[in-house]
């Protein structure tokens, strides 16, 4: 320890070379974050652990073929079943197809919806202007900050799935997992298109229990295994995975290019270190001649590199953590839009993003350390002219 | 001006291997980074802006993104194929064919699960697509539950292989033949006939029509058919412009790429700049003598700017290496994901293309450039003699 005013003096000695190095730790240190933010969204539960309780149900083909309404009032039936609501996928288009203008559009049953999806909460307007006005648009907090729509403003979407033009009055803005999606009351959909009324591409159901979620799984699907719109039932969890799957192996994919960041850090770190340890070889000789042992100059080394690479991570923690706000709505408005509403900040990535640096940065320190350690005295000496 | 032997420089870089090394790879492995997002994102494009032709129209319900959303019905069709600008085929029928989409979700080889389409198509659909080759097997006959499987989702997805068979419910179809469609579109689906999947899925119609137009002309004259008739409240797009609609599937991995790119390339960017301050600071006995010798202030920061700019351009070169071998070795197999404008799986291949090779090295110049230029100026406005009564 009391070295540490020593290795300080040193680090501090070329500030240029301090600041860069700080620098190029901080910004790969702040996409590792990033990265490994993206990773542990995919991974998280959407309903925070209640998820067993909630159930997706779709059409066994694929998500693209319909369920008529029967279905749902014979899963209404069931027992274990608290509510259920259509979950319809709109499609279509707000002002264009371009990937900012992409959001998810959902019709479904406005008095069962805060039934099944328990976890929301109203932040402005109120769940029962949107239920009473047919035409009412339910908007995620997010939504409502990208494109600066306030209460009671006019949302057009056209229709594709769903042919037509379709105009919506906000009522009411909600706070939950998917900040990024709209809802209306499905029965717009089927008094527009009254010869394809009662189709649903989802059904979502909310269970009493987590017990009872589990008996209707197998209940759901046998119920129309025999029907001419077979079911699939799962889980919210088991959903989302599924929903993440056919994305592909985007986690491997971000995991391999953090790695790689990682080891970027790596070289810079050991790049500065071999320069600042070369420009000393004279120092350290004359510290090993007035009787400074070899491990101390090693650990006076090294500590300097680690001193490098906490300074470095602290500061893009700080950079990070500071920036975090800025950011997420950095990347709602970018083409990564549809990452951003469940974008948070995760303290166990921070932490081993941390440690990861720390652990490349001391790593790094290891070659010059040992290699200056080990030089003999008067080889060092002899530089000096 | 006199300027300062390049030899200088590049004989310079090679005395300090290690911290040389270093930077190079330091610089190297960001490019090689940015590359491998790059070509992901260019094999995806790829896909969509290759597909389709310039003369086919293809016929969807109004406003539809995709074949996916489009229904139109029996009793549309011939209306469709009256209009003026069809193309007439060698037996006088129109050159057209009315086509039916529809997802299916197929279990991967490697586990799990995903949305593939399947497509129906008339007898003059492979006439449309004259680009399509078969590789294996033959082609469907019609009427037989049989399909051709493209062969990049043979390879990804679980009984797709000629001879065996794709059960889905209460579906069962054979599959006869692969094809091969050159990285385009119809390599992320299996074909069948269009009539025998009408009957299987119990659809009442189709989803599109694909129809050939002899030229610009008739082309608008057949689009504007369309787009006149409101009982139809069909519109026709070129098939070329449909498939570049759907890019936007691309354009999360290309930003992500970029971003990524450009943060580390500011952080490998302070790496050289620190290699190069240090560089200046031990030759600052060398850079007064250069300036005693009579080399003007520009020739030194040009000669310091170079020196940067080669050991950017050795990573860049590095860079580009690595990158070639990555997408060539580690990531040489088709890969998939899935457009949420069709909902179902886009077989695509990484693409490092020449032109995003010569980014790459760009790319590194510029992390050079910036690297070099302030430990440069320091270099060139030093002062001469109190540089050179510094020993050592």
């Amino acid at each position: 320890m009391k070295f540490l005013p020593f290795v300080l003096k040193n680090l501090l000695r070329k500030k240029t070379r301090l600041g860069l190095t700080v620098g190029s730790i901080l910004l790969p240190f702040f996409v590792i974050c990033l990265l490994g933010t993206f990773v542990a969204m995919l991974d998280s539960d959407p309903s925070q652990g209640r998820g067993m309780y909630r159930l997706a149900v779709r059409h066994r083909v694929s998500i693209a073929n319909v369920l008529p309404a029967s279905h749902l009032e014979k899963i209404r039936e069931l027992p274990g079943v608290k509510a259920i609501t259509p979950f319809n996928w709109f499609g279509g288009r707000y002002v264009d197809f371009s990937a900012f203008n992409v959001f998810e559009r959902f019709g479904v049953d406005p008095n069962a919806f805060f039934g099944v999806f328990d976890a929301s909460s109203i932040i402005s307007g109120s769940a029962n202007d949107w239920r009473r006005d047919r035409s009412g648009l339910l908007v995620g907090e997010l939504l409502m900050k990208k494109y600066g729509w306030r209460l009671g403003q006019t949302v057009t979407l056209v229709g594709d799935i769903w042919p037509g033009t379709y105009t919506f009055t906000i009522r009411a803005v909600y706070q939950g997992t998917d900040e990024a999606a709209v809802f209306f009351d499905q029965k717009v959909i089927d008094e527009t298109l009254p010869a394809r009324a009662g189709r649903y591409t989802m059904i979502w159901v909310k269970a009493e229990s987590a017990g009872a979620a589990r008996a209707l799984i197998p209940r759901i699907n046998a119920l129309f295994e025999n029907s001419s719109s077979p079911v699939r039932a799962e889980t919210e969890k088991e959903f989302q995975n599924n929903y993440i799957a056919l994305l592909g192996n985007v986690k491997l994919f971000f995991r391999g290019l953090a790695a790689v960041i990682a080891v970027v850090v790596l070289l810079i770190a050991a790049n500065t270190m071999a320069l600042a340890t070369r420009e000393r070889v004279v120092e350290l000789a004359v510290l090993r001649a007035i009787g400074f042992p070899r491990h101390i100059l090693f650990g006076l080394l090294l500590g300097e590199s680690g001193l490098l690479a906490l300074l470095g991570s602290t500061a893009g923690l700080a950079l990070y953590l500071g920036l975090f706000p800025k950011l997420r709505a950095f990347i709602l408005y970018s083409p990564l839009a549809g990452l951003a509403a469940g974008l948070r900040v995760y303290p166990d990535v921070l932490a081993t993003a941390f440690a990861t640096t720390l652990a490349v940065g001391l790593l790094a320190g290891l070659v010059p350390a040992l290699r200056s350690a080990r030089r003999p005295i008067v080889e060092g000496l002899r530089q000096l002219a | 001006m006199l300027g300062i032997p390049l030899k200088y420089n590049i004989r310079n870089l090679f005395v300090r291997k290690v911290t040389t090394g270093l930077t190079v790879l330091g610089i190297g492995l960001v490019v090689a980074v940015f590359l491998c997002v790059m070509s992901l994102g260019e094999g995806l494009t790829r896909v969509f802006t290759a597909s389709g032709s310039e003369n086919n129209v293809l016929v969807l319900r109004q406003n539809s993104q995709s074949e996916l959303q489009s229904g139109i019905s029996r009793d549309q069709v011939p209306l469709i194929l009256t209009l003026p600008g069809v193309s007439p085929d060698g037996d006088g029928k129109p050159l057209a064919s009315a086509e039916l989409v529809v997802v299916l979700n197929l279990e991967k080889r490697d586990g799990g699960s995903s949305n593939v389409t399947i497509r129906g198509i008339g007898e003059k659909g492979m006439k449309l697509r004259p680009g399509l080759t078969l590789v294996e097997g033959r082609w469907f006959t019609p009427g037989k539950s049989e399909v051709v499987v493209s062969r990049s989702v043979s390879s990804r997805f679980k009984d797709c292989a000629t001879g065996q068979t794709i059960k889905f419910g209460a579906y069962r179809w054979t599959v006869v033949g692969l094809f091969d469609a050159g990285g385009t579109a119809p390599d992320s689906e299996i074909w069948t006939d269009v009539e025998g999947m009408i009957t299987d899925f119990k659809r009442g119609g189709y989803s599109s029509v694909l129809a050939r137009t002899a030229g610009r002309a008739a082309r608008d004259q057949f689009q504007a058919g369309l787009a006149g008739d409101p009982r139809l409240a069909l519109e026709g797009k070129v098939e070329r412009k449909y498939y570049d609609d759907q890019t936007s599937t691309a354009a999360p991995i290309k930003f992500l790429g970029f971003f990524v790119g450009i943060v580390m390339a500011i952080g490998a960017c302070f790496g050289a700049m620190n290699t190069m301050y240090a560089a200046v600071a031990a030759r600052t006995r060398e850079i007064a003598t250069l300036r005693a010798l009579g080399f003007s202030r520009i020739s030194v920061l040009l000669s310091f700017v170079f020196e940067s700019l080669c050991l950017a351009l050795l990573g860049g070169v590095l860079g580009c290496l690595l990158g070639t071998l990555a997408v060539k070795l580690a990531l040489s197999g088709v890969t998939g994901t899935t457009n949420f404008a069709t909902f179902s799986e886009v077989v695509f291949a990484f693409r490092l293309t020449p032109a995003l090779l010569v980014t790459g090295i760009v790319f590194s110049l510029v992390m050079g450039f910036f690297g070099g230029l302030f430990p440069a100026s320091r270099a060139a406005f030093t002062k001469i003699t109190d540089a050179l009564r510094q020993v050592g």
